[in-house]
């Protein structure tokens, strides 16, 4: 495919402008972190004593023994992936701070409010592969200072480059981020390339989310026994989580895992849930804990840890159309059948919205023709959010193909980059 | 009487850089049993292991591609 001129993307307008923290009671990355500022070095030591330093086989097994799963989405084993590094001075580390789904919050309210929890993890994982390579891409400014300004508090991090790097959502994918770090167009490869076996300057990356760091931090901190002592068997720890919408009280959250979504949401009654953002799922199931390995064999996607409740006060089908847009436009514009698939898709659905004739059993076989079939996931998360939403939303196509609407306005729940919610 | 090379046992499989990939077609028309095409022109290739005496067949459609999209790597 010839590659399309991606231009820069409009600043990023937040899930929630500045989403407050709320407490749940599980605050272990985000101890400290209600003051609206951010913790400091001391205040940070105080709260989480000494940086202890581990081997990278210690790491693997602590990581192994608790599960330890990528935040970023993916949810890969944090275990197989630094167990995949050749350590040694040249290897790099990569700190992913993009958070480039639209609908999430929590990367930067980590990166803002306890920058140390992320470095601790980041200088954790250097020391354990030799290196003092470590570099955190992040694109929001706020962060990026914050970081930065944490960097100056501590005698440690003077070798850690913090870079902030461009906006758009497969911008954010891990490859997309190296090329970018790189000086190549921040595009996907098309050949499925591992960080671990090629990623900064070529070298060998020991690449992850942001809160993934925290996490490996805390581990070295506590040791897996601790770490494990919330939390369930299949997935001990915490994670963070977004949760909007038509919420008792929006905002990010540190919940263990293992505790039930109603307590995010309140009683959901009928009202559909979108689990992961825009890569993830709808649901109506009541009764759903947070436990990725469970949600995972529902079906469910848990993705970058968000949750929202969708008011029965807007046009479901309005919502789910405009996020096809979108997603088809955030398209890198390299893979025909992303380029072409989610148009084709996002303009079926924009049919289904006006009531215009639409052949259904068409665009069903054309949503199983993108998946898969792309340098990156985007088509696939694309693909499974919107095959979600028709199934979610049978009877308000419905209504919108006998009447040309539900009745209701499309408020903009769902926010898109670049509009206010 | 030796034993046949190991890479003959080798399974391989045929994989589109999709970044390459202009949708010329060449690959569908020079082995429509395994290779077909989607509603926007581009191949939609049977993901099945190429069985060793399907490999001149691949190699023909790998090769044929002006873009070199298309490649028949050991699975």
């Amino acid at each position: 495919m010839t590659v399309l001129p991606t231009t820069a993307s409009a600043p990023r307008a937040s899930a929630v402008a500045e989403p407050p923290i709320l407490p749940l009671g599980a605050a272990r990355l985000l101890a400290g972190a209600s003051s609206g500022r951010a913790v400091d070095h001391l205040e940070h030591r105080a709260l989480a004593g000494p940086l202890v330093h581990r081997t990278q086989a210690w790491l693997c097994e602590a990581a192994r023994t608790v599960g330890l799963l990528g935040r970023g989405g993916a949810a890969f084993p944090v275990a197989t992936k630094l167990a995949a590094v050749r350590p040694g001075p040249a290897t790099h580390v990569l700190v992913n701070g993009s958070e480039s789904e639209p609908t999430s919050h929590k990367d930067r309210l980590l990166m803002r409010r306890v920058p140390h929890r992320v470095l601790d993890g980041a200088l954790v994982a250097a020391a354990a592969l030799g290196t003092s390579r470590v570099t955190v891409a992040v694109h929001d400014q706020e962060a990026a200072q914050a970081l930065t300004t944490a960097c100056g508090e501590r005698g440690d991090a003077t070798a850690v480059r913090i870079v902030v790097t461009p906006a758009g959502f497969v911008a954010g994918e891990v490859q997309a981020v190296v090329n970018g770090l790189d000086g190549r167009p921040a595009v996907p490869n098309g050949r499925r390339t591992l960080p671990s076996d090629r990623g900064l300057e070529g070298r060998p990356t020991f690449a992850g989310n942001v809160e993934t760091f925290a996490q490996l931090g805390l581990l070295a901190l506590l040791g897996p026994s601790a770490y494990a002592a919330i939390g369930t068997g299949t997935e001990p720890g915490t994670s963070l989580v977004t949760v909007f919408g038509d919420v008792p009280r929006a905002g990010v959250a540190e919940v263990a895992h293992g505790t039930p979504l109603d307590l995010l949401t309140g009683a959901t009654g009928d009202r559909p849930v979108l689990l992961g953002g825009y890569h993830g799922t709808w649901t109506r199931a009541r009764g759903l804990l947070l436990d990725r390995p469970a949600l995972r064999a529902s079906g469910l996607a848990w993705g970058a840890g968000v949750v929202v409740v969708l008011p029965e006060t807007t046009c479901p089908l309005g919502e789910v159309a405009r996020v096809a847009r979108w997603l088809a436009q955030e398209s890198a514009g390299q893979c025909g059948p992303c380029v072409f698939g989610l148009a084709s898709l996002a303009d079926d659905i924009a049919r289904l919205q006006v009531g215009a004739p639409v052949d259904l059993p068409g665009l069903h076989r054309r949503l199983g023709l993108v998946s898969g079939r792309g340098a990156c996931g985007h088509p696939d998360g694309a693909v499974r959010f919107l095959a979600s939403a028709l199934a979610m939303f049978p009877e308000e196509i419905g209504d919108h193909t006998t009447s040309g609407g539900c009745g209701r306005p499309v408020l903009g729940v769902l926010p898109l980059p670049g509009s206010a919610r | 009487m030796s034993a046949a090379p190991a890479h003959r046992d080798r399974e391989h499989r045929l994989e589109v850089d999709w970044t390459l990939c202009d949708g010329h077609g060449l690959c569908a028309r020079i082995w429509p049993e395994r290779i077909g095409f989607d509603d926007w022109g581009f191949p939609v290739v049977d993901d099945r292991p190429v069985g060793e005496h399907q490999l001149p067949h691949a190699r023909r459609a790998a090769s044929i591609c002006p873009r070199l999209a298309l490649r028949l790597e050991p699975s």
